[in-house]
């Protein structure tokens, strides 16, 4: 396959990893928002999932960008910044979703405003490396 | 599970995502290098009558010096592109990254430089060990 096909399958499978955090970190800290009420814990749900699933879908994104730069974790210029933000987002990632997974006792409030710190934290690295990406993206040919 | 025990699986699981990346990405490398090698001998690269092979490193140095070294260093170590030094990849390789470039990383130089200077770099590169 030709590095601009791998370039375009990494675009695509990127989108889901990158937009499901967002959407996790949200509804996280809307059940910040309504901690006392009902909703608060369907929020939480759907922002677990959401987690799982980025999770997920990570992995074929990541193993598409090994293969796009013949296994370069680093690079130059560019690719180097998004590298630089791409591997603590994915290993935050990761951990954050397994946290979540292995979580059996409600949280208190205080608790998940840490992992609501945490989810946004993962969502701006995850935007920095998008926005890199999208940068060499725009360069391919 | 207690919180603490919570997070030590937590770190571990993102470690093993970040380790198992690394080992795919240091096989996809070692396949990359075989992959290099195994191309046939590139004969696009005209190398001029009568040119010594000391004339030719020579004349690649010039080269370097004018098109390569405000990015590689003078004396090809690094700056903001990479160290030159000992590149375990083929002559076509390195032929197709001067001539094609890399995406987001380094210009294109097909229009710079006539396929006669480029064999002219990759022999003075060849002396960098």
């Amino acid at each position: 396959m030709d590095p601009g096909a791998w370039a375009r399958l990494h675009g695509a499978l990127i989108h889901f990893p990158v937009a499901l955090p967002v959407f996790a970190a949200g509804c996280d800290t809307a059940a910040l928002g309504c901690w006392s009420r009902p909703t608060a814990a369907r929020l939480q749900a759907a922002g677990g999932y959401a987690l799982y699933l980025a999770a997920l879908g990570s992995v074929p994104a990541v193993v598409s960008g090994l293969v796009l730069t013949r296994g370069d974790m680093l690079g130059h210029d560019a690719l180097r910044r998004h590298h630089l933000l791409v591997w603590p987002a994915w290993t935050l990632l990761i951990a954050l979703a397994v946290w979540r997974a292995l979580r059996r006792e409600e949280p208190t409030r205080a608790g998940h405003a840490v992992g609501v710190a945490f989810g946004w934290l993962l969502v701006a690295l995850m935007g920095g490396a998008g926005h890199w990406g999208g940068l060499l993206a725009q360069s391919f040919p | 599970m207690n919180p603490c025990q919570r997070f030590l699986a937590s770190a571990l699981a993102g470690g093993l995502a970040l380790g198992g990346a690394t080992l795919l990405a240091h096989g996809l490398q070692a396949q990359a290098r075989a992959l290099s090698h195994e191309q046939p001998p590139w004969t696009g690269l005209p190398v001029p009558p009568g040119a010594s092979p000391e004339t030719l490193r020579a004349n690649g140095r010039d080269l370097f010096l004018n098109s390569c070294a405000h990015c590689h260093g003078a004396d090809a170590r690094g700056d903001e592109g990479p160290d030159l030094h000992a590149l375990d990849v083929s002559d076509r390789r390195i032929a197709t990254v001067i001539r094609l470039g890399i995406s987001g990383e380094m210009p294109s130089f097909a229009k710079k430089h006539s396929p006669e200077e480029i064999a002219a770099l990759i022999a003075y590169l060849r002396t960098l060990r």
